[in-house]
């Protein structure tokens, strides 16, 4: 249980960010920060206390004592995923200062609906 | 020969890669590879459509069989929308070969193939975390499309649409965790069968959090405020990738999660509220548009809205009707796009002001553009007034009064939008002094491609409509598409 409000705090913590940040290399942050919460909450799910890993080594070990490895494959994607994001958002965020010569989300909005 | 549905995706997946190594040799063969490459997959997608017809094509992907590994579900509704993609790829790729001739030339040609390959790959996986691999594939290409231009603009419109796809994402991919929690599985077809057994909180919950996530591709209202920015700071034939390609791709998910996963009649409702708000809105907002790109990325919302009210009908009738408006969104869309190109690069602004008196200039690209322009407000004879016709007789049936009302109220604002804009280009003096710059051979021809496709299908609908009556059971049939997909 302790997990499952762990990883949703950091979700929360991330959004937080995201919405209320004026600088953009903070709301890449809190973008970074959800991620974490998302793939936190991922693992847990397929968590078992005291698992092992899910290989036949010892004698006598039954699938009820194994953590589910589905979710742990799907977080090695969704991080690398992650990473990819992170990068273009902060190639992006370079490209914004060099015009803008700011990070203040404030001061650079020509476009509006 | 052999081809299978895993081409789609592996192709242009590998074309993309090796691009900018030959790159570093040659910037021609660069151009010729895209066009090479979605020339071989259209003939696959057209050689591969017959056997649909007969049963979907199921591949296996690394020998793990159904629930187990990755599926590819290649049926009818997929043939019909790869095929669509692929057609339309191909045009903007001829389209781009003249009219993209800034560096870097190869990443254009990299991410754009990247586009194709995401997409394609949403259509055809059976997998709902292989899909969200694929989101992203098309997402991240998608966001640097929009910054290539690397002016000002365009990296806040990528950055603003980076920020709200990377909440669709994460909105997508806890749905993705909360099903494998309650189900224990990640084949959409093993998901359907055991859905059942799902609590209603819980049920509603993802359901919820899928429409988040695919409603922000789709350009559901509220959550489609990256659009208008994407689409007017990305190259023009981006704009018709986005519209013809990314749109399409994210819609379908949509369109099949709602048809197997969640098929109680509240989801149908909500698609159809959803989709009549976000027509009037965008319709409304195009209106007070000054930029022709702006307006066409307005119009490009309202006309999914129109969409996502036929597929909210729900009936076969009206799903059959929002694939024929998707398949004709697609090329409508895009050749008004490849139109406004030209105009835009030859009156050199993106004010619809700066268009005046361009159709004694230039008139074949004002004549590509007026075409499309009254196709798409759904004038006979043009493609546009079939699919439109579809949409009201099928809501009709449905017994939405309402909602047909809306529908036409919203035609006609369309109607009067972009026809200011075609009488700009022919009623009003030549203000331009341009008249060196021609529009070349390439963006010609890909342009008069989709008109002749426009008029040919205005005349002969029952062309399109014998593709799209076998996509629609596709989409429909629940139960067979469980029965193929787990291979049984």
């Amino acid at each position: 249980m302790v997990y499952y409000i762990t990883a949703i705090l950091l979700i929360l913590i991330g959004m937080y960010a995201i919405l209320t940040k004026k600088n953009i290399i903070k709301i890449v942050i809190g973008l970074s920060i959800v991620d974490s919460g998302v793939n936190l909450l991922l693992i847990s799910i397929g968590y078992i206390k005291n698992g092992t890993a899910p290989i036949f080594s010892v004698e006598g070990l039954t699938p009820d004592k194994m953590v589910d490895p589905i979710p742990q494959a799907l977080v090695l994607t969704a991080i690398v995923i992650g990473l990819g994001v992170t990068a273009v958002a902060l190639s992006l965020v370079i490209r914004l200062y060099d015009h803008h010569k700011t990070l203040n989300i404030n001061k650079i909005r020509k476009l509006k609906w | 020969m052999n081809f299978s549905p895993v081409h789609f995706i592996a192709v242009p997946l590998l074309a993309a890669f090796l691009i900018p190594i030959i790159g570093r040799f040659s910037k021609e063969v660069v151009k010729l590879i895209p066009g090479a490459v979605l020339l071989y997959l259209s003939y696959v997608a057209i050689s591969l459509y017959p056997h649909t017809l007969q049963k979907p094509i199921v591949e296996i992907i690394a020998g793990f069989k159904p629930p187990f590994g990755i599926t590819l579900y290649y049926g009818p509704l997929a043939a019909f929308l790869v095929t669509m993609i692929m057609i339309v790829g191909f045009v903007i790729w001829l389209y781009s070969y003249k009219f993209i001739i800034r560096e870097p030339l190869e990443k254009y040609y990299m991410l754009f193939l990247l586009v194709i390959a995401g997409a394609a790959g949403i259509m055809i996986t059976g997998d709902i975390f292989n899909m969200f691999v694929f989101l992203e594939i098309t997402s991240i290409a998608a966001y640097s499309l929009t910054a290539f231009l690397r002016d000002k603009d365009g990296a806040e419109a990528a950055f603003k649409y980076l920020l709200i796809g990377s909440f669709s994402s994460t909105f997508y991919l806890i749905a993705v965790m909360l099903i494998y929690a309650n189900t224990g599985t990640l084949n959409i077809a093993d998901i359907a069968t055991k859905m059942q057994s799902v609590p209603n909180q819980p049920k509603i919950f993802i359901m919820i959090l899928f429409m988040v996530g695919f409603g922000i591709e789709s350009e559901l209202f509220p959550l489609n405020g990256w659009a208008p920015d994407a689409y007017s700071q990305a190259p023009s034939p981006i704009g018709g990738v986005f519209g013809g390609i990314v749109v399409k791709a994210s819609t379908y998910a949509m369109m099949r999660f709602a048809f197997v996963l969640f098929d109680f009649r509240s989801t149908f409702e909500f698609i159809l509220v959803m989709g009549v708000i976000t027509m009037v809105i965008a319709e409304m907002s195009a209106m007070r548009q000054q930029q022709i790109k702006r307006m066409l990325a307005f119009s490009s919302i309202g006309q999914m809205g129109l969409v996502m009210i036929a597929f909210g009908v729900g009936t076969d009738a009206s799903v059959q009707a929002a694939l024929f408006q998707i398949f004709n969104h697609a090329i409508i869309k895009t050749l008004l796009f490849l139109a406004a190109g030209y105009l835009v690069f030859h009156s050199g602004s993106k004010k619809i002001s700066a268009l005046d008196g361009l159709g004694h200039n230039k008139p074949i690209t004002s004549f590509f553009f007026a075409l499309g322009a009254l196709a798409i407000i759904g004038l006979p004879p043009f493609a546009g007034f079939w699919s439109k016709l579809y949409i009201l007789t099928s809501t009709a049936k449905g017994g939405f009064l309402t909602v047909i009302v809306l529908i036409l109220i919203s035609g006609i604002i369309e109607a009067v939008y972009y026809l200011r804009v075609v009488s700009r280009l022919y009623f009003k003096k030549d203000v331009s002094k341009d008249s060196v710059r021609r529009t070349p051979l390439s963006g010609i021809v890909a342009m008069g491609v989709l008109a002749i496709v426009i008029i040919l299908i205005g005349f002969y609908p029952h062309l399109i409509l014998e593709y799209i009556q076998p996509a629609a059971h596709d989409l429909i049939d629940k139960a067979s598409y469980i029965k193929f997909g787990l291979l049984n």
